[in-house]
């Protein structure tokens, strides 16, 4: 083998390189094409004698050229490849194989895979036996396979989420080697000392000697993640590598349940540290709903942490008794309480249930913190069980009220309680109402400072006895206690002297109510055992089921469904994942436990070599690879520079040269086409239609009245003429004399120009257009008016009906409408109106609802804000309008002629009242400010 | 850069129209205060100008009285009858030169090379036209020789391009052996001159055979004269189908060029003794500069 990594699999091709000596006296004889020119005085030519006639030869850098030509695509045909494989040592024992496939091998598992079938395939060429074993598979006898077979059950690994344990392989591995002492073996490691890898080491070392070659990644690209605590302040975890090597930043995403990234957070390795720790700082919602961290782009089960309910939130159950008045949710006991522990809990509500199948059922659910609020009594089995569930380690949180003043002890509360609560500040009572004095510095509210706006009114009092003081959390300004709390076996009871709503003392709507109730279900575990981590709950662990396996992660760190040898991991989980449990989660998906690759307290160490006599090399990562692919490449280029250059000998620059400028120009058009074609596509269809300018011209240069076209000509026609009688009367009766009316098409035309548009709506008419619609919405957004007229009076009955107005609205976003009531301005901007006739008496006209009255307030007109960008009528306004040339009215109305009258009084006062807005209503206040001026 | 040189296609060579105008405008660039000189310093033998006497002609020149010996059929009555003695009215002498121009069209006249913007027949016919035109216009007569008879015409120019258009091609390198031009006629030979010496020598003996006049025009293409060849070339000799391989054209140059030297003192001193001129012109020349010394031997000879 030469120094170079370079081998030939056709070596024999390399024979033809010798007739390049033939090939270069054949090139140096034949000479080049001679050039053929028309020569008239050719007679004076042959009539000289040339001194000396040497034949032209080849220059000699084209016969390099064209050697080398040859040369490459002989070397091509020899199918030289670089970096091949490693040639066989000669040796022809059989080879063992060891490949650790650990989570830490994942990350780069191809390489380690890739490097075993290199040394698997180098073995089978040589015809050597193969043995292969993955130190995180389950201890087996080795056999000796060929070489395919191996390679076969290589694809079959994986890499596993956990940790091998290599020592197990021992044996059989002595066994193999007794069996066959010529054995070498390679054993491509992870390099971590984890997983008993220097017991494995010295046990390979003394069986193998200087026969073990020991491949190590240099890549160092085991990352592993640990200890992942939900803190009150913030979710961290921490970052573990093997070296302790430069400073490398690293980066931690946490994802839900549902592997929806929540957050990033950045993270570096100190120079010389082995661990680092990461720190999100989310909401605590948030935080609450990761369910799994890893190491971006780290493809690793070791890092990966997944947190399990342990970490989350607690669950608490609130149970009233009181009678659940969903209508006035502010006066609901539970209301401030769920409302307090929202933030940090998950507040479970009774509904539906009486209390005391609230309670069993709570109990039941194993919540860790249930709260009574003003609850009396409860029947027999829900105490007995509530009582068992407080010895166990619940945390109950009860709140006073007349139904506890009431009851009976029920054994339940930290105190015993005076039957009859105490009214402060009543009308028969002497004291006023008490402040919150102080928290007692024994209790869980010692660090919180007593607010001072907090007062109690009404309270239930405790039995005055030896242990109440040690017991009293809160106390009121006189003493008494306003919370008390006491250890009932493993539990925990605290009751609140008053009621949880805001009826006996405004603590609930104070800040501190919350951080009270934080504080307190802070003291819960997740579940009632963890509350008591002593030895007797050990024993009641052990008789709970154990959890199957819900979803584990594969040896890359992705979810996959449990592997058939995953089984059920015990309700307390596990330290670290084993092979039986692999990491993931176990049991229900919200109540369940997770199991992490790593413990809480893992280390990473690299593997330490010392006095072992195994060689150490890197795992290879450089592939075999064909050059002859390039080595065409390079022979196709300098045939194409040969051609080039016989081309240019052979007069091709004169044919080039001959137009040079006509050359130059092609160039420059081909080039200009290049960058300028694109652009000058693009170009095309960039131009926005804009708004035609006659149009708005005619539209802008005089206030215009107009009307929605919809496609039926006689409608168009009287709308027509409608708007026209209007614009007539309004010439002659007021200030403003619009021009002649347009027909406008929302599809196509600007709206924004016209104060009013009427639109007639015609049965059976399309929904518009999406872009219409857009039109519409801006336009009535933008202060725009738009007076839909259904023309149905005499048909439909009262309140809108119409079908096609309801298909057309559906695509727009319309206030809240109501009949224009008698107080609105549209009847008082111009004319004084009672209701708002057109062809047809009697129907109603809708507008924006304006705003509820205000009590005591007399105004003889209202109006929103704005104008009601919509009004809708049935009148048939439009026909009662409409005159003919000759100002004759076209239509008749339903009664008379007076009612035309009106009707174009409605039509002023809708034309003014879109203009004018809620100036009307300011002008009824003329004679207050007025007076208010003192005049 | 290589030089390109080849035989323009023979439609390209086609006398047409535009190497009449081509013509009329090289003609008519010529200034022309230098006709007008010429013109006086000719002005006794050139052209068709009378010869201050009376003799054969067109023109009125004088009465004179009826002496004994005139025929009696010469007696100008109208002007007799005016007063009492017989006058006979006698015309100015009237003589024109007659000039012959040949053009050679023969197949190597359409060489061109790169180096010159025009193929030789295309300069050889501009040439001969525009001379024609010059000359017709100072009263000379023009014909082609071989070709059409000699004209004075106006129109002379014109009909000399169609004559030549639709002349059949002789393939002749030299002037045909007709009969010797008239004693005071002159010849105009444009052509490139490359056939043997030897037949140079014939026909222009022939064509001066009496006392004709008569001037040679040597149109040569650049690439001819500067042989800017070299490598591996093959030439082709257009008429004769010959072909000579050069491997390396340019140890040719020098050799060619001595010859081509020779050849043209040759022709030179075969000009020199039968006392016509000779006159080299390159195509990548501007015609004018040919058709001003060409003039100026036509006038010179004409003293």
């Amino acid at each position: 083998m030469s120094a170079l990594p370079l081998a030939f699999l056709s070596p024999w091709m390399l024979a033809a390189l010798l007739a390049l000596p033939a090939l270069w006296l054949l090139l140096r004889i034949v000479p080049p094409r001679p050039r053929r020119v028309d020569f008239p005085p050719l007679r004076l030519l042959l009539d000289v004698t040339a001194r000396r006639e040497t034949p032209v030869r080849t220059p000699w850098w084209l016969l390099l050229l064209r050697l080398a030509l040859a040369a490459l695509i002989i070397l091509a045909l020899a199918r030289p490849i670089w970096n091949p494989a490693e040639a066989a040592s000669g040796q022809s024992g059989p080879l063992l194989v060891i490949i650790d496939n650990g989570w830490a091998s994942a990350p780069d598992w191809a390489a380690r895979a890739a490097a075993a079938e290199a040394a698997i395939a180098t073995a089978g060429d040589a015809g050597r036996p193969v043995a292969l074993v993955g130190t995180a598979e389950p201890p087996r006898e080795l056999t000796l396979t060929t070489a395919g077979e191996a390679t076969e059950r290589l694809r079959v690994l994986a890499p596993e989420p956990f940790t091998p344990d290599r020592t197990p392989l021992l044996g059989p591995i002595r066994k193999l080697l007794s069996a066959n002492p010529a054995t070498e073996a390679v054993w491509i490691s992870d390099g971590l000392a984890g997983g008993e890898a220097r017991a494995f080491a010295e046990g390979l070392d003394a069986a193998l000697g200087g026969r073990l070659q020991m491949r190590l990644d240099d890549t160092r690209s085991a990352r592993a993640l640990a200890a992942a605590e939900n803190t009150p302040a913030a979710l961290t975890v921490k970052a573990l590598r093997a070296e302790a090597a430069g400073p490398e930043p690293f980066r931690v995403r946490a994802s839900d349940l549902r592997g929806r990234p929540l957050a990033e957070a950045e993270g570096a390795f100190a120079i010389g540290a082995r661990d680092a720790s990461a720190t999100f700082d989310l909401p605590i919602e948030l935080r609450n709903d990761v369910a799994r961290l890893e190491i971006v782009a780290a493809r690793s089960a070791g890092a990966v942490q997944l947190l399990d309910q342990r970490s989350k939130r607690r669950a608490v159950g609130l149970v009233t008794g009181a009678t659940a008045d969903v209508a006035q949710p502010l006066l609901s006991p539970t209301y401030y309480v769920s409302r307090a522990l929202k933030p940090f809990a998950d507040v479970r509500e009774a509904s539906g249930q009486g209390a005391s199948q609230a309670v069993e059922r709570f109990v039941s659910e194993k919540l860790p913190v249930i709260i009574l609020a003003d609850v009396g009594a409860l029947t027999r089995e829900a105490h007995a069980a509530l009582a068992g569930w407080l010895r166990n380690g619940g945390v109950l949180i009860r709140f006073a009220g007349p139904r506890l003043a009431g009851a009976p002890d029920d054994e339940l509360s930290p105190v015993r309680l005076r039957q009859g609560g105490r009214v402060l500040g009543g009308a028969l009572a002497w004291e006023t109402p008490q402040p919150l004095a102080s928290f007692s510095p024994n209790g869980p509210f010692a660090p919180l400072v007593a607010p001072s706006d907090v007062t109690v009114s009404r309270q239930v009092l405790a039995e005055p006895d030896a242990e109440l003081p040690g017991r009293v959390w809160a106390t009121l300004g006189d003493g008494t206690p306003l919370v008390t709390g006491a250890r009932q076996d493993k539990g925990l009871s605290v009751l609140f002297h008053v009621t949880s709503d805001t009826r006996w003392s405004n603590l609930p709507l104070s800040g501190a109510f919350v951080d009270m109730l934080r504080r307190i279900v802070d003291l819960a575990g997740s579940s009632p055992a963890a509350l008591a981590p002593d030895a007797a709950s050990a024993a009641s662990s052990a008789r709970r089921p154990a959890l199957p396996p819900t979803r584990t992660l594969d040896g890359y760190g992705a979810f996959r469904s449990p592997p058939a040898t995953a089984r059920p991991a015990p309700a307390e989980g596990r330290p670290a994942a084993t092979p039986d449990n692999p990491p993931g989660f176990y049991g229900p998906i919200d109540a369940g436990v997770a199991i992490n690759t790593l413990p809480a307290d893992a280390a990473l160490q690299r593997l330490d070599l010392a006095g072992l006599r195994m060689s150490v090399a890197q795992i290879a990562t450089e592939e075999p690879m064909p050059i002859a692919p390039w080595l065409l490449t390079l022979a196709a280029i300098a045939a194409i520079v040969d051609s080039l250059v016989v081309f240019l000998l052979g007069g091709g620059a004169a044919l080039l040269g001959r137009r040079p400028r006509a050359a130059a120009l092609l160039l420059a058009a081909a080039g200009l086409a290049l960058f300028a074609g694109p652009g000058a596509l693009r170009a095309e269809p960039a131009g926005r239609t804009p708004i035609d300018d006659r149009f708005a011209l005619e539209a802008t240069l005089s206030t215009r009245l107009a009307y929605v076209t919809t496609g039926d000509s006689e409608v168009d026609r009287v709308s027509k003429a409608g708007l026209e009688g209007l614009t007539q009367t309004l010439g002659q009766r007021t200030a403003l004399e619009p021009g002649a009316p347009m027909a406008v098409d929302p599809a196509k035309d600007e709206l924004s120009f016209f104060p009013l548009l009427y639109w007639p709506v015609v049965d059976g008419a399309p929904a518009p257009s999406p872009e219409a619609l857009a039109r519409i919405d801006a336009y009535m957004k933008q202060g725009g008016t738009i007076l839909f007229d259904t023309r149905d009076a005499l048909t439909s009955g009262p309140g809108m009906q119409n079908e096609t107005l309801k298909r057309l609205l559906g695509g727009l976003d319309v206030p809240a409408l109501e009949k224009a009531p008698p107080d609105h301005v549209l009847t008082k901007a111009f004319y004084l109106l009672e209701d708002f006739p057109g062809r047809y008496a009697g129907s109603p006209l809708w507008v924006e609802a304006l705003p509820p009255v205000d009590e005591g307030e007399e105004r003889p007109a209202r109006a929103g804000d704005g104008v009601s960008p919509i009004l809708i009528t049935g009148a048939d306004f439009a026909g009662a309008w409409a005159i003919g040339a000759n100002g004759e009215p076209l239509l008749p109305t339903s009664t008379d002629e007076r009612q035309r009258e009106m009707a174009y009084r409605v039509g002023v006062n809708i034309v003014m009242y879109t203009l004018t807005g809620n100036y009307k209503a300011d002008q009824v206040h003329v004679p207050a400010l007025l007076e208010r001026l003192g005049q | 850069m290589a030089v390109r040189a080849e035989l323009v296609d023979s439609s390209a060579v086609r006398i047409v129209s535009r190497h009449e105008e081509a013509a009329l405008d090289l003609a008519g660039s010529l200034p022309r205060l230098l006709v007008a000189a010429r013109r006086a310093s000719a002005t006794v033998v050139h052209g068709l100008h009378g010869r201050r006497r009376a003799g054969v002609g067109e023109n009125f020149w004088q009465f004179r009285r009826f002496s004994a010996g005139d025929a009696p059929g010469r007696i100008d009555w109208r002007r007799s009858a005016r007063d009492e003695h017989l006058y006979v009215r006698e015309q100015e002498w009237e003589a024109a030169h007659t000039v012959w121009i040949w053009i050679d069209r023969s197949r190597s006249m359409a060489f061109r090379s790169s180096l010159a913007p025009v193929p030789k027949i295309e300069r050889a016919v501009v040439l001969g036209l525009a001379l024609a035109d010059l000359l017709v216009r100072g009263g000379e007569r023009v014909g082609l020789l071989g070709l059409s008879r000699p004209t004075a015409s106006r129109l002379a120019t014109e009909r000399l391009a169609q004559a030549l258009a639709y002349a059949p091609d002789d393939g002749g390198h030299l002037p045909p052996a007709t009969a010797p031009i008239a004693r005071l006629a002159e010849a105009v030979v444009i052509g490139d001159l490359l056939a043997p010496e030897e037949e140079i020598e014939a026909a222009v003996a022939g064509l001066a055979g009496r006392g004709g006049r008569g001037h040679l025009v040597m149109i040569a293409d650049p690439a001819e004269e500067t042989f800017p060849f070299w490598g591996r070339t093959e030439f082709i000799d257009p008429d004769g189908g010959l072909r000579l391989v050069a491997g390396r054209a340019e140890e040719w140059r020098a050799g060619y060029e001595e010859r081509l030297a020779r050849h043209r003192a040759a022709v030179a001193g075969i000009a020199r003794r039968h006392g016509w001129s000779f006159i080299i012109h390159r195509t990548d020349r501007p015609a004018t500069e040919a058709l001003l010394g060409l003039h100026a031997q036509l006038g010179e000879a004409e003293r």
